[in-house]
């Protein structure tokens, strides 16, 4: 660990990212980006597929210091590789000062990630390419008004899944996905712990490869509840182990936390009103246990 | 024709309203469009929608740029000049204004020479999310051709799918202001379809081509989004208790998702008012609770007091 990384207080107090974009107030998204972009620094080139974040940089206003380039949904990290190569091929030919690399960050919600750019996102780490994926999950399609995505979890009510139960899947685990192309590096964190996603994203940024950034996004409207809880309902999801914090490096997945003693599912769960049919008008117990014994039995390997 | 355009922060239930509108209108025989305008619609941020009523089949399309009634769920959009709220008004518009305040002052402060109808909004935060409804219900008092049945109709076809409490509690809010505004009814008139003759082809002006340091010099700025001022979206503020802030590890300052809060010098916090949009996560994680939240409207109120 980076000694520099110890406590809060080693945080960056000054930000990079500019006030004034376009996302909704208490954007569990933006709050991991605004983070992230304080360790990895102005010399950065998101490539932003279609999502939420298609709005932060609308013309002529930008929250970045550096540059943005919007790409269609499947095709960032094919922009990521067209980055990567144009500065190297720059650099190699004496045109640009090494001094002047930049680090090519595709920058994609989970629609993207886990459903229909999986497939540009599998060859570019197949290539190699050194760029750093980051995905903020905010569990649908939220930018159109949360329909569900592969990374909808079980029960889940979105504009797509409005049956009795919620969402009939179960999220589509888009770390182990990575894992198994074996990248250099993948790592889940959350805006709400700040201080461990702070360590992930300087172990990121000294690394050469592909490497993911998975970011939980509590999305206040498409997960309904109060804006001002999107810290807690984040701190919830660890505290529950519905979202593990870990990372893979060196071939190895490490749980950077490991919540002890873990709180039951339904404390997250009862918080947000896209699972409010799963306690009213009655609990809807077979969906409960199932959540449950879900996160349970990860837990029950890890800890194997 | 009635030419209706609605505005309102998103999470007021605007398009909602539309919806309503529409449907009532409908139900009351007429051919109708409503519409919302799809773009940034976030909580807080300006929105709106349009609704054409007609007795003839309704061949125009787009956005509505004479309106004869704007209706704006919430007063403080006047001051945001991108939410065009007065665009394409003239003597013959009808403005109602759900707020605060009488009718002439709001005539004379906005230099409007139609009719203007104030719909009294109490404030709470409960009528504030429903500010669509009512002014859906208040539209259709104006127009004078809706029913209150017509109007309970809409409401139970728009909002079946969010059950019975919505519907009971939207119906009870689009009703009292189709009460409220009953001395109004009928002082909305259908205006005419549009002319092809009046078409006036926009205002072109032709810029010569220059590289782009020159035409173009924003998109070599950093940090450019600092000029919208996303504080305009805040219906609640956070206020710093400098007597009891630790002067901690800057938890409110990394926590805030928006860049909002910088730390000074001697380490106390500092809201960025003008970019602030009122998520409160300020207010929820500061440990030693120094931060409290204030009702927008109430603290605009105690610094006007306050100004000389």
């Amino acid at each position: 660990m980076n000694p520099a990384l110890r406590r809060m207080k080693d945080l960056p107090s000054t930000h990079l990212l500019g006030a004034g974009s376009a996302m909704c107030a208490g954007c569990g998204g933006l709050l991991a980006l605004h983070e992230i972009y304080d360790l990895l620094g102005a010399r950065t080139v998101f490539v932003n597929a279609a999502s939420c974040m298609t709005l932060l940089a609308s013309y002529p206003f930008t929250p970045f210091r550096g540059s943005w380039l919007y790409t269609a949904m499947a095709s960032a990290p094919a922009g990521a590789q067209g980055v990567r190569d144009a500065l190297d091929i720059l650099i190699g030919q004496g045109r640009l000062p090494p001094e002047e690399d930049l680090t090519a960050v595709a920058l994609t919600g989970d629609g993207a990630a886990t459903g229909i750019g999986l497939s540009a996102t599998s060859g570019a780490i197949d290539r190699g390419l050194d760029f750093i994926y980051l995905c903020y999950d905010n569990e649908g399609y939220g930018n159109t008004g949360q329909q569900s995505s592969p990374a909808t979890p079980l029960g889940a009510r979105t504009a797509t899944s409005g049956g009795a139960h919620g969402h009939a899947a179960s999220k589509k685990d888009l770390f182990a996905i990575w894992v198994a192309h074996r990248p250099v590096y993948a790592a889940t964190v959350v805006g709400a712990d700040p201080l461990d996603l702070a360590r992930k994203i300087d172990k990121a940024r000294a690394l050469t490869g592909p490497r993911l950034i998975h970011a939980l996004a509590p999305c206040p409207p498409g997960w309904s509840f109060d804006p001002a809880e999107a810290v807690e309902i984040g701190r919830l999801a660890v505290k529950t182990g519905v979202w593990p914090l870990k990372e893979y490096v060196d071939g190895k997945v490490v749980h950077t936390h490991v919540p002890h003693p873990r709180l039951p599912v339904e404390e997250y769960l009862k918080r947000q009103g896209r699972f409010r049919h799963l306690f009213e008008p009655e609990r809807d117990v077979q969906v409960l246990a199932r959540i449950q014994s879900q996160v349970d039995a990860y837990w029950a390997e890890v800890c194997a | 024709m009635y030419r209706i355009r609605l505005h309102g922060r998103g999470g007021q239930g605007i398009k909602t309203g539309s919806r309503i509108l529409g449907s009532a209108f409908f139900g009351a025989g007429f051919e109708v469009q409503d519409a919302p305008v799809y773009g940034a619609e976030r909580r807080g941020a300006s929105m709106a929608a349009h609704v054409r009523a007609a007795r003839s089949p309704i061949r125009e399309r787009g956005v509505i740029t004479r309106p004869d009634l704007v209706a704006l769920a919430d007063e403080t959009l006047l001051q945001v000049p991108a939410a065009n709220v007065l665009s394409g008004v003239g003597p013959d518009s009808v403005l109602l204004l759900h707020g605060n305040g009488d009718a002439e002052t709001w005539r004379a402060r906005l230099a409007f020479s139609g009719t203007v109808v104030v719909l009294p909004a109490a404030g709470e935060h409960a009528e504030a999310e429903l500010g669509g409804a009512r002014c859906a219900g208040a539209a259709a008092r104006l127009a004078g051709v809706i029913s209150r049945q017509q109007l309970m109709a809409a409401i139970a076809q728009e909002l079946a799918s969010l059950g019975p409490s919505a519907t009971e509690t939207t119906t009870a809010q689009a009703l009292a202001a189709y009460d409220a505004v009953a001395r109004h009814a009928g002082v909305l008139r259908e205006s005419r379809p549009a002319a092809a003759v009046a078409f006036a082809a926009p205002e072109w002006i032709d810029l010569p081509l220059e590289s782009a340091r020159i035409a173009a010099p924003d998109i070599f700025a950093a940090a450019t989004s600092v000029e919208m001022r996303t504080g305009l979206w805040r219906t609640m503020r956070p206020e710093i208790d400098y007597a009891h802030c630790n002067r901690c590890a800057w938890i409110c300052s990394t926590l805030c998702p928006d860049s909002a809060i910088r730390v000074l010098a001697d380490r106390s916090p500092e809201i960025d008012l003008e970019h602030c949009k009122g998520c409160m996560i300020c207010v929820s994680v500061c440990p030693p609770h120094a931060i409290r939240a204030l009702p927008e409207r109430a603290a605009r109120a105690r610094e006007l007091a306050a100004a000389p």
